[in-house]
């Protein structure tokens, strides 16, 4: 799910060598190796906005301004952090690469990183479609034109590490407790601004490193980003949040309301029995048929209408989708968000649940609290 | 200035330019340092990549993707036709059609490969327009200058925040994050917010896990925007009694800031408000310090819209007139005390520059 890009990474980024030590980063480019044969090394972009593919390589994430890594198939690697010399002291703690200089004269720098790889291979570009466009000419000027190995690492990327599932077990239970704070808010009568912050307030409490909010001001039929103060309570509030734990997110859809209500029956039940026929080999798309189906009459969320889930990882949205037109089918490690909604013209609902895919069906990660609605 | 006076001043600049068909386009990927000559043209502030296209006789269409976040859209642009689109660039191309028109293209520079890429096939004629939209941006209108005014009443409060729970044995990170929840609880949407501290710090950077200490000096760039309009302030702090030589600094700092301030009056080049900071350094020994490595500009316009007037630099020959918003910060690294933050956002009026502050900068003392 898109919500709203910060302009600065403000979180806690610096890199955990408990939680991902250094051998699983190299792991990681070992694969890449594997599907790369040719490959004389990798050279790997990220900014604020997108930086999945560098995360996963260098634990690096790009707070103020891109980065690019030079990661040889042999040797050590590099990375170049935009902003200057004076800026690396700040950048090191947020990566296991040791060697780090400034992001300048990115042609020249890449020229003759290539040219020092041996083997005579030629490398390979990862995230290049995220570039600035001057940057993007820089390095194709340099490196020629190589080929782009981004949906290859993304591939791997999938699965997940039992070391990335414990990550995310820990954002799903910061996600938990920020709905949490986020019902206990509703419940006591607070207005919408205050309900949401006191969500995202939980989750910067717990070790969040970002936290994204979506909500909506007309019964749930549309979502919109925190853009000024709501001070009036609105209940039932449907509410989205992204937490982001150590690079991993995860994401839900809440309908906080201070009474009950019977509006999430129907989808929680949609929700539960997709949970049912997620297993390993299935295609994305009969689990997005299977919702449409479930939901039946009942006319589809503008927000889910097209799309009823994605994988997550280092991104708030990787491939697959799930969605009527996708040709993947689920794999064991893969983790998901999965949603369903329904609108009419008066208001909307829409829950959600991250799951697991094991070997023979999925774990539920987190659910949307049907106790907090 | 208001925003309608604004667009007619675009639409000028199409008529003089020859263009028919002017486009705005924007990833989404919003950055203090990145003009978003969609939010010049539309004051909506998307989720993701989003475009308008203002033709020759007035239509405007305003595409935002995700396609659901439309009704936002509507909401916010009243006057646009709004479309919700999952593709940006297959929405504007089908739009835009093959009528053989001349097209001037904004954002593109600025704007990620994928999408600069393919939009550059599709309109394989039109030319660079950034001067097109930006240059009838340089002056903020009245409801920006309004929004900044907030922005900066945000920030000092944040300040405040900060002062009152800054504490050695707090990380950076914690005090980062602390700061930009509470500027979002005044009404903040965003908040570009650089901090970090230490003994000695080479430059202002992005908090980290660092863990403060007592001796810390802790310089920090509150940034907050409201309703899409940014201001900000430069602020250092010591965590304990600052040293007699880092208070002599710093009033250096505020004396060359307060010269930038008295040098920025309409009609004079900015080259000239960096110049007068530099030579208050340069009195006092300090002349090498003001060029780079150790600094490339005194301040810097403030988005996130347009970033007009640019830098404030020696090789900013731009013009100042009323109504531009720009940060003066004669920002330095001195070999005394390293990096030391010093800035207030102004808005030029007939009378000069006007600090948007109600208290301007002075070097804290945090009591341990």
């Amino acid at each position: 799910m898109l919500a709203m890009n910060p302009t600065l990474l403000v979180g806690p980024s610096d890199w955990d060598a408990a939680r991902m030590p250094r051998e699983e980063f190299v792991a990681r480019a070992t694969a890449l190796w594997r599907l790369a044969k040719a490959a004389s090394g990798a050279i790997v972009y990220g900014d604020r906005a997108h930086h999945a593919e560098l995360a996963y390589l260098t634990g690096f994430t790009p707070k103020l301004e891109a980065a690019l890594a030079l990661i040889p198939r042999v040797g050590a690697p590099r990375l170049l952090v935009g902003g200057g010399a004076n800026m690396l002291q700040a950048a090191k703690p947020l990566t296991w690469i040791e060697n780090l200089r400034p992001l300048r004269n990115a042609s020249e720098t890449v020229t003759q990183w290539a040219r020092e790889q041996s083997g005579g291979g030629r490398p390979v570009l990862i995230g290049g479609a995220f570039m600035p466009p001057a940057l993007r000419h820089e390095v194709d000027e340099a490196a020629g034109a190589i080929a782009d190995k981004t949906s290859d690492l993304r591939s791997l990327m999938r699965r997940k590490s039992e070391r990335e599932l414990a990550v995310v077990r820990e954002a799903c239970a910061t996600l938990d407790m920020a709905i949490a704070a986020m019902g206990n808010a509703q419940r006591s009568g607070k207005s919408a601004t205050d309900t949401i912050l006191a969500g995202e307030y939980a989750a910067h409490k717990r070790g969040a490193q970002d936290v994204r909010t979506l909500f909506s001001l007309d019964g749930g039929r549309t979502l919109r980003p925190f853009e000024t103060l709501v001070d009036r309570a609105i209940d039932p509030l449907q509410v989205y949040v992204a937490v982001r734990q150590h690079g991993y997110w995860a994401e839900g859809f809440a309908l906080l309301s201070a009474t009950s209500t019977d509006r999430v029956v129907r989808p929680a039940e949609v929700l539960a029995s997709a949970f049912a026929i997620i297993e390993p080999g299935r295609p994305c798309a009969e689990v997005a048929h299977a919702i449409a189906q479930g939901i039946g009459s009942l006319q589809p969320h503008p927000v889910t209408a097209h799309m009823q889930g994605n994988a997550m990882g280092l991104a708030l949205e990787e491939q697959p989708l799930i969605a009527t037109g996708s040709e993947d089918t689920f794999q064991a490690g893969d983790v998901f968000s999965l949603r369903v909604g329904v609108a009419n013209e008066r208001e909307g609902t829409i829950v959600s649940a991250m799951v697991a895919v094991g070997e023979r069906g999925c774990d539920v990660l987190w659910p949307a609290p049907l106790s907090e609605q | 200035m208001t925003h309608e006076e604004r667009l007619a001043a675009i639409r000028a600049n199409m008529a003089e330019r020859k263009l028919d068909t002017l486009v705005a386009i924007h990833d989404g990927a919003h950055f203090i340092e990145t003009p978003n000559p969609v939010f010049v043209l539309s004051r909506f502030k998307s989720l993701g990549p989003a475009a308008v296209v203002l033709r020759k006789g007035g239509e405007t269409s305003l595409t935002v993707t995700p396609a659901w976040d439309a009704e936002r859209a509507k909401d916010c642009c009243p006057g646009l036709n709004v479309m919700g689109a999952e593709d940006v660039v297959e929405a504007l191309t089908a739009s835009l059609g093959n009528d053989g028109s001349t097209i001037g293209i904004a954002g593109l520079p600025f704007t990620r490969w994928e999408i600069a890429s393919r939009l550059r096939q599709a309109l394989p004629r039109a030319s660079a327009a950034e001067d097109v939209v930006f240059g009838a941006a340089a002056a903020k209108t009245e409801d920006e200058i309004a929004h900044a005014r907030e922005a900066t009443r945000i920030a000092e409060l944040g300040y405040a925040r900060m002062l009152e729970i800054a504490r050695p044995g707090m990380s950076e990170d914690e005090l980062a994050v602390e700061l930009r929840w509470h500027t979002k609880t005044l009404g903040a949407e965003d908040n570009f917010l650089l901090l970090c501290a230490g003994p000695r710090n080479p430059a202002v950077a992005p908090s980290n896990g660092r863990i403060m200490q007592a001796g810390d000096t802790l310089v920090a760039e509150i940034t907050p925007s409201y309703r899409g309009q940014l201001a900000q302030i430069c602020r250092t702090v010591t965590l304990g009694p600052a040293s007699t030589d880092l208070k002599d600094k710093y009033e250096l700092l505020v004396r060359a800031m307060n010269a930038g301030i008295a040098a920025a009056v309409p009609g004079v080049p900015m080259s000239s408000v960096c110049r007068a900071m530099n030579a208050v350094l340069e009195a006092k020994g300090y002349g090498e310090y003001c060029h780079p490595p150790h600094i490339r500009r005194r301040g810097h316009g403030l988005g996130f819209g347009s970033i007009r007037p640019g830098d404030v630099s020696l090789d900013n020959d731009t013009k100042l007139e009323e109504g531009m918003l720009f940060m003066i910060h004669p920002n330095q690294h001195l070999p005394q005390t390293g990096y030391l933050l010093c800035g207030e956002p102004v808005v030029l009026t007939a009378r000069g520059a006007e600090p948007l502050t109600k208290h301007q900068s002075a070097l804290a003392e945090i009591s341990l």
